[in-house]
C-alpha cells in the first residue's frame, strides 16, 4: 500500500460510475474539513446536497437513486434508519443561486438495463434452476418413470455417467410415441 | 482512498492489478493475531457492476489458501448478508474487508458448510446468484 501515492485517488471506481464529477476534488489534498461535506454514496462533495432525519449528507441524485433500487424497502445507507423522500432536508449554501428543492429536479436518467445472459453450461445441466430444465420437464409430464430416470442420468452427468447430449438426440417421433403411451396410460387409469 | 492510507491490519490491494482492470480488484488478507487464522494468507476477488455503488460488488476467496471456515465454501464463495440483501451504497471495500476479518476472528472451529459439497456441484459461479439463507450470527 505504500506504492499508491496520494495521487491515485482519483482512480476511484465510484467516481466513473456517478455522473456529478463537477466537484473539483482531484489533484488537491483531501482535508478533514472537505470530507465532512462528502456525499456518503459517491464520496464527492456533495451536490444537490440533502440530509437524512438521521444526519447523513447525500446528493439527491445519489440517494434518489438508491431509494429506486429499493422502494420497499428505503433505508439510510449508512444507518438503515426509515428514510424517505419527504423526510430529507435539502441544503441551501450561500454559493448555490437559485435555490430549487433538489428534490424537484427532474430525476436523474435511470440507466440502461443490461442483463448478462445465463451461462449455458453449468455444473450439472438440467439441474439447476434455469437452464435445460425444460428438457426434464417435456418428460416428467408424461411417464412418471421416465422422470426419474433422466433425472439420474442429470445426477450422474458430472462423474462420468450418460452425457446429456445423448438425450438430448431422442428421435422426436421417440419422445412422441412416449407421450401418447403415458396419455392411454393415464386415460385407462381414470376412465377404463 | 482510505483503503490505501488506512486499511484494516493485514489488508493490502493489489494496485497493479486494480489499474489494469478497475472493476476487478484483488484484496491480500492476513488472519489476525490471536485467532485461528494467523500467519495464514488469503486473496479475495472483487469484482464490482457497472450499477456500483448501488449494487454490491461480487466478493469471493480466490487462489491456493481458500480458509476454512463455517461460512465459506470450498469454491470461496462466501456467505455474509452485506454482500447480498443488506448490502448499503455507503459500505466500502475496506469495510467489506473489516467484516470479513472479524468474520473469520470470531471463528471458534474450522470447518466447512455442513451443505458444502451439494452447494459447491449446483451453484452459480457468481455467488450473487445464490438465495443465501443467513440465520447464523455467531460466527
Amino acid at each position: 500500500m505504500a506504492t499508491a501515492g496520494p495521487n491515485s485517488s482519483s482512480s476511484d471506481s465510484r467516481s466513473e460510475s456517478s455522473n456529478n464529477t463537477s466537484g473539483g476534488a482531484e489533484g488537491e489534498e483531501e482535508t478533514p474539513d472537505n470530507s465532512n461535506f462528502e456525499c456518503n454514496i459517491c464520496l464527492d462533495t456533495a451536490k444537490d446536497a440533502v440530509i437524512s432525519m438521521c444526519g447523513h449528507l447525500f446528493c439527491w441524485p445519489c440517494l434518489h437513486q438508491w431509494l429506486e433500487t429499493r422502494p420497499n424497502n428505503q433505508t439510510c445507507p449508512v444507518c438503515k434508519a426509515a428514510i424517505s423522500r419527504e423526510k430529507v432536508i435539502p441544503l441551501y449554501g450561500r454559493g448555490s443561486g437559485n435555490q430549487q428543492d433538489p428534490r424537484d429536479k427532474l430525476p436523474p436518467r435511470p440507466p440502461g438495463q443490461r442483463t448478462e445472459p445465463e451461462p449455458q453450461n453449468g455444473f450439472m445441466p438440467g439441474f439447476g434452476f434455469g437452464e435445460g430444465g425444460g428438457f426434464q420437464f417435456h418428460f416428467g409430464i408424461g411417464a412418471f418413470p421416465f422422470g426419474i430416470f433422466t433425472t439420474f442420468n442429470n445426477w450422474g452427468a458430472g462423474t462420468g455417467g450418460v452425457p446429456p447430449e445423448m438425450e438430448r438426440e431422442l428421435p422426436q417421433l421417440l419422445q412422441y410415441i412416449l407421450l401418447i403411451m403415458a396419455f392411454f396410460f393415464y386415460w385407462n387409469l381414470f376412465f377404463g | 482512498m482510505s483503503l490505501l492510507k488506512e486499511p484494516p491490519p493485514g489488508v493490502t490491494v493489489d494496485v497493479d492489478q486494480a489499474h489494469t482492470k478497475l472493476t476487478e480488484w484483488v484484496v491480500h488478507m492476513e488472519g489476525a493475531p490471536g485467532t485461528l487464522y494467523e500467519g495464514e494468507k488469503f486473496q479475495l476477488q472483487f469484482k464490482f457492476s457497472p450499477k456500483y455503488p448501488f449494487d454490491s460488488p461480487e466478493v469471493i476467496f480466490v487462489g491456493e489458501n481458500i480458509p476454512i471456515h463455517p461460512h465459506i465454501y470450498s469454491n470461496g464463495h462466501i456467505c455474509l448478508s452485506i454482500l447480498t440483501e443488506d448490502w448499503s451504497p455507503a459500505l466500502s471495500v475496506q469495510a467489506i474487508c473489516l467484516s470479513i476479518i472479524s468474520m473469520l476472528s470470531s471463528c471458534k472451529e474450522k470447518k466447512r458448510p455442513p451443505d458444502n459439497s451439494y452447494y459447491v456441484k449446483t451453484c452459480s459461479a457468481n455467488p450473487k446468484k445464490t438465495k443465501w439463507w443467513y440465520h447464523d450470527d455467531t460466527v
